[in-house]
């Protein structure tokens, strides 16, 4: 809401600055958003008569003017513009003058001739172009012949003027108007404001019960509805003084009854809209639903298709206006219009708002009716504006009002406790203030016993309960003046859930490891599940959809995190990160059945990509790409920070994995996560490169082992002893066979087995390979002797050699 | 022979006097003392030698012995002295080179940001509580005072699955889901953080973002301590200098409602680009919780009453570490990621 506050100034005294106005509305709760000078720059512009002019001697698109400022002196300026005519009267930047642009103005020679100062425009002026007459915009600011010479420009146009842009929080309807804005101005500035000036004249004669009718057949979107007519009206433009406030106020003059109508909304709130008298069929107006099937030609030339949701202003004939929302071109005031009625009603705000929704045609009134209008002084804005048309319309005005207001609404009382309202603020404020606060913003207050009894006004259709009456208190009060105090409560355990504790370890492990947390979009193009090459009859393709998406790439709830993990490690290596390794814990969402019916299941999981380098280049480390040692390295050390043991690795992954290069994670019997190899397919797929590795696990399934709190053994009293063996075994044979066999046969006394090197080559035969362990051996209750170890690691090796066809390494 | 020997020893000790390396030093011990030395040689020959010689010759040759003894040794000191401060000259490391870390990951900015906010709730004794993000209609909107058609629920574009279902616009869900789940009128002191979703995606809206919601509910429950909670929350985060402020709003499902501004972090409240010179900043809305919204879910405001609040984590973060771009957030760029800790 922009407002003028020289219009302000007309209801109210304000006698303090405009930011200390903004900061006092915003302590109220009308949040000041900005507070603009208009004419900021603009100084020492003045409006002039053209007393001659002719063309340059020397050229064919200069006119010489000679100009009256009222001073008795006539000064030349020259002017490229074409629509300067004699006696016009216009703005003048003369010599020593500044410009909103920031130019200042100069004696100027051109062709020749001395020019002392220039003509301006509009724009030159810095006033917005779409707030002007057509005829306004080009050229020259041609002003009415009755402006005065001499006058500095800002106070006829109105650039004197500051205007406040207010925010509007959606329950304050009744401010978005001066006179609403006036109320709440006088209330904080302990000051009073005025009505306009709404006596109408009614001079013409006629009853106008008879001269035109009002049918409310739809009453549960229209609660009034009321009109006034007017004769032998006079289109034309409005006077300047109303055109300055329309435009300080953002809205475009058009002509005097629509400049009336738009400033009679400004002013008093009520949307109004004027019709051509003699073109509404039987001067009867019906409000109804709409036909199926029915159309209207709005005011804007286009033909719409009605609904029957929505308000539709009919005679007896046509569809004639969408109640609220637009008029219809066929009844349209024009210039060759006469009569006009007149119409001040209250519509549906639900329904304006759908209907305007629907067709695209948000305005300034319909916003208004959404919020609400004040339906019991609907009438005010009639008689305004019929006064105001009678002043620059030169029309008069038929006695009274047709009125159909089936249901009057009742005045709203409430009875609230001025206790109850101070334990609710935290302050103790007196009975007495309530009262004054109360009556500063126009309640109606009776004290009853201990109690006040209060009458709402009509405009206050937000205030419905005691709890709005302690805001209207709190916000007069001030906020400012509420004391901070903690809330006296028990003491209580605060915490997070378990779970929230695990994902806090989860990230904080492997950001230790050197992974980096991203956060991705749970809503995914569909096509991902393509790119990831799931089966047709994939669960995770059983998706829900998003009804209204912003586009296709956000338009299915994601039931795997592996794309967006993908398109981020994708996105990075494009930006030349050398080492990609990510991860997010988030959730998946898997739907029970589609099309959703119940709650669906949302699943939290771990992702991680590693791709690229292994290490951030240094000249220490390896230069080698990321394997599948890296990922696994990862999920291993995860684990068993999270203190999960006997889980098994197995052979049985995704098909977006590398079949040989991938396991799953066998946990309490069922599958819990997978890592490995990206399949060559979708790493193309993805645009990510072959050695890409990507790491699932289901969070929930390991918060149980995560919370376990680790029980402490005794450290061995006497020393252990370590040995070490290399067998050359086939390639096919894994690790954990060989470990198998060597802890089958170790004995007891056998405490842990690594496998310390790996090695293929030529030390070796072809499809062989040697690996070597480590074996450490510890007794509760003695040293070990050499002896007894020699004979174990001979037994081991005999059978080691016996199963695999092994042969120790020498 | 007792001649021969202390020319032995003078040839010894002036072919010491030129050694300079270990080495040397090694070699010259050999030479004179070791087994096939020439001490060695006149002890082998002592056996010619008369009886009443040889304990004569012995001491010689023992004194000798013991002298170059300690001659080779005092030279051998001297000499590992010189070579240990040699090998500390010379020996030297590149201390510009850069060193053999393991560097670690960085959690994002948004996670840190969450991760702070619950820690300063949770030391005022809040529960952290969580919600489902695909929520009903219910929980989303009716549970808090927003019934089918009210415009506020325009000002919160939402993503819909069904007629029913929804993405949730806000962490406020959660705010209904406790009450209903807790004994009616109990007191409750609760912050839920979570992912949201709104139908906006331009240059200061991102269609996903992280709130955090808080309730507060007992008897005698008041505005003013809704004011002391979150300056103190507001001071946690951002510094005791920090200075609040509250100013009259309008949320459906508070009455009365506050927005929370705090004096401007960039410059102190001067005025700066980032508070539009006006020199706060909005952080929070919050209010009294409307007396619908605690019917509905069985409280009754005749005896209970409270405050809620949110806030909107990103903008939390962009403050506090100075970011300028809501997108940067979602689009992971590693080299964005790295920089916060």
């Amino acid at each position: 809401m922009l407002a003028s506050i020289s219009w302000l100034k007309e209801y109210v005294d304000i006698n303090v600055t405009p930011e200390e106005l903004a900061d006092k509305l915003t302590s109220v709760g009308l949040e000041v958003e900005g507070v603009e000078r208009l004419g900021e720059g603009l100084e020492g512009v003045i409006t002039g008569k053209v007393t001659h002019i002719e063309r340059h001697p020397d050229s064919d698109h200069l006119w010489t003017c000679q100009m009256d400022y009222g001073t008795g002196e006539i000064v030349q300026i020259l002017t490229g513009a074409q629509n300067v005519k004699l006696n016009d009267i216009v703005p003048v930047a003369a010599v020593g003058s500044t410009l909103p642009s920031g130019m200042k103005l100069k004696k100027a020679k051109m062709r020749g001739l001395d020019s002392f100062g220039m003509l301006c425009s509009a724009e030159e002026l810095g006033i917005d172009a779409k707030l002007l007459l057509p005829e306004q915009r080009e050229g020259i600011f041609i002003l009415p012949a009755d402006t005065p010479i001499g006058v500095d420009i800002k106070e006829v146009l109105g650039l004197d003027d500051v205007v406040l842009d207010i925010s509007l929080t959606a329950n304050r309807g009744d401010c978005s108007n001066i006179i609403g804005l006036a109320r709440e101005v006088a209330a904080v500035l302990n000051t009073t404001f005025k009505m306009p000036e709404m006596n109408v004249a009614e001079k013409a004669a006629g009853n106008v019960n008879e001269m035109a009718k009002i049918n409310i057949e739809a009453a549960d979107l229209c609660s009034r509805f009321s009109a006034r007519i007017l004769k032998n009206i006079k289109i034309g433009p409005s006077p300047e003084w109303m055109q300055k406030r329309l435009r300080a106020c953002g809205m475009r003059p058009i002509s005097n009854v629509v400049d009336v109508t738009n400033y009679v909304m400004l002013e008093l709130g009520q949307p109004m809209h004027a019709y051509d008298y003699d073109k509404v069929a039987d001067h009867t107006l019906i409000v109804r639903r709409a036909n199926k099937g029915e159309k209207l030609v709005t005011l804007d030339g286009q033909t719409r298709d009605l609904e029957p949701s929505m308000i539709t202003i009919a005679d007896t004939k046509n569809a004639v206006g969408l109640g609220g929302v637009m008029g219809g071109l066929e009844t349209e005031v024009t210039d060759a219009t006469v009569n006009v009625m007149l119409e001040a009603a209250t519509f549906d705000g639900t329904s304006i708002r759908l209907t305007s929704k629907e067709l695209g045609l948000r305005s300034e009134a319909s916003g208004r009716f959404e919020r609400g209008v004040d339906t019991v002084l609907n009438n005010n804005a009639l008689n305004r504006a019929a006064y105001l048309l009678e002043q620059v319309a030169g029309c008069e005005t038929v006695a009274g009002i047709v009125d159909a207001y089936p249901n009057p609404v009742a005045p709203f009382v409430i009875k609230v406790s001025p206790a109850a309202i101070n334990t609710r603020i935290g302050v103790e404020i007196a009975k007495a203030e309530m009262v004054k606060i109360l009556k500063s913003v126009q309640f109606e207050v009776v004290e009853e016993g201990d109690n006040l009894v209060i009458t709402v006004p009509s405009w206050r259709y937000d205030v419905t309960c005691d709890a709005d009456i302690s805001e209207e208190i709190a916000r007069m009060h001030s906020f400012d003046k509420i004391a901070s105090h903690m809330p006296a409560l028990p003491l209580v355990q605060g915490r997070q859930d378990v779970v929230e504790d695990v994902r806090d370890s989860i990230e904080d492990y492997l950001v230790s490891v050197g992974l980096n947390e991203v956060m991705t979009y749970s809503f995914i193009h569909p096509n991902m599940l393509d790119k990831l090459e799931l089966a047709q009859d994939d669960s995770r393709r059983n998706v829900i959809e998003i009804m209204n998406p912003i586009s296709d790439e956000f338009k299915v709830m994601r039931t795997t995190m592996v794309p967006s993990l993908l398109a981020t490690a994708a996105y990075n290596l494009a930006r030349q990160v050398a080492s990609v390794k990510i991860f997010e814990v988030a959730r998946n969402y898997i739907p029970k059945a589609l099309p959703l019916k119940e709650f669906p299941v949302e699943t939290r999981m771990l992702c991680a990509v590693m791709t690229g380098k292994r290490d951030e280049l240094n000249w220490t480390a390896t230069k080698e790409n990321v394997d599948f040692y890296d990922i696994k390295g990862v999920a291993e050390g995860l684990l068993a920070e999270l203190q999960v043991e006997g889980y098994e690795l197995v052979y049985e992954s995704q098909n977006y994995y590398h079949p040989g290069k991938s396991c799953g994670i066998k946990y309490n019997g069922a599958i819990v996560g997978y890592f490995g190899e990206i399949h060559p397919t979708v790493a193309a797929n993805f645009d990510v490169p072959e050695d890409t590795y990507i790491f699932e696990l289901e969070v929930a399934s390991i918060v149980e082992a995560a919370i376990k709190i680790p029980k402490y053994k005794h450290l061995p009293k006497f020393p252990g002893m370590s040995r070490d063996i290399a067998v050359v075994v086939p390639t096919t044979v894994t690790m954990s066979e060989l470990e198998t066999v060597i802890r089958a046969n170790a004995g007891a006394l056998l405490k842990a087995v690594q496998v310390f090197d790996v090695y293929t080559g030529k030390q070796v035969a072809e499809g062989s390979k040697s690996m070597a362990f480590n074996l450490t051996f510890q007794a509760e209750d003695r040293t070990l002797t050499d002896v007894e170890i020699d004979e174990v690691i001979k037994t081991v090796v005999e059978k080691v050699e016996a199963e695999y066809k092994a042969e120790l390494r020498k | 022979m007792k001649e021969k020997l202390l020319e032995l020893k003078n040839q010894a000790l002036a072919e010491l006097d030129q050694v300079t390396t270990p080495d040397q030093l090694k070699d010259l011990r050999v030479k004179y003392l070791g087994k096939k030395g020439p001490m060695t040689e006149v002890l082998r020959g002592m056996g010619a030698l008369a009886a009443e010689e040889r304990p004569i010759i012995g001491q010689i040759v023992n004194e000798v012995k013991s002298e170059l003894e300690e001659a080779i040794n005092a030279k051998t000191e001297i000499i590992e002295a010189g070579a240990l401060k040699q090998k500390l000259e010379t020996e030297k490391v590149d201390i510009t080179l850069p060193g053999r870390k393991q560097t670690a990951g960085h959690l994002h900015p948004v996670t840190l940001t969450l991760r702070e906010v619950k820690k300063i709730f949770m030391r005022m004794g809040f529960e952290v509580m969580e919600g489902p993000e695909i929520e009903n209609d219910y929980y989303n909107f009716e549970a808090l005072n927003l019934p089918k058609d009210h415009p506020a629920r325009d000002m919160q574009d939402t993503f819909y699955i069904t007629e029913e279902f929804l993405l949730r616009t806000q962490t406020s869900p959660i705010q209904a889901r406790t009450m209903q789940s807790r004994e009616p009128n109990s007191p409750i002191r609760m912050i839920a953080p979570g992912t949201v979703y709104r139908n906006d995606y331009d240059a200061t809206h991102s269609p996903m973002f992280h709130q955090v919601e808080g309730l507060v509910l007992g008897e005698n429950i008041s505005l003013a301590d809704l004011k002391g909670t979150l300056e103190t929350f507001c001071k946690e985060m951002f510094g005791n200098t920090v200075e609040i402020r509250l100013r009259p709003s309008y949320f459906p499902f508070t009455e009365p409602s506050a927005e929370i501004d705090i004096s401007c972090v960039i410059c102190g409240g001067k005025g700066c680009r980032v508070c539009k010179q006006s020199g706060w900043l909005e952080i929070l809305g919050s209010g009294m919780v409307h007396p619908n919204v605690l019917k509905m879910s069985g409280y009754d405001p005749e005896k209970i009453n409270g405050y809620a609040f949110g806030m909107g984590i990103e903008r939390i973060a962009m403050l506090k570490y100075g970011i300028d771009d809501l997108r940067l957030f979602f689009e992971n760029d590693l080299r964005f990621i790295r920089q916060f800790k």
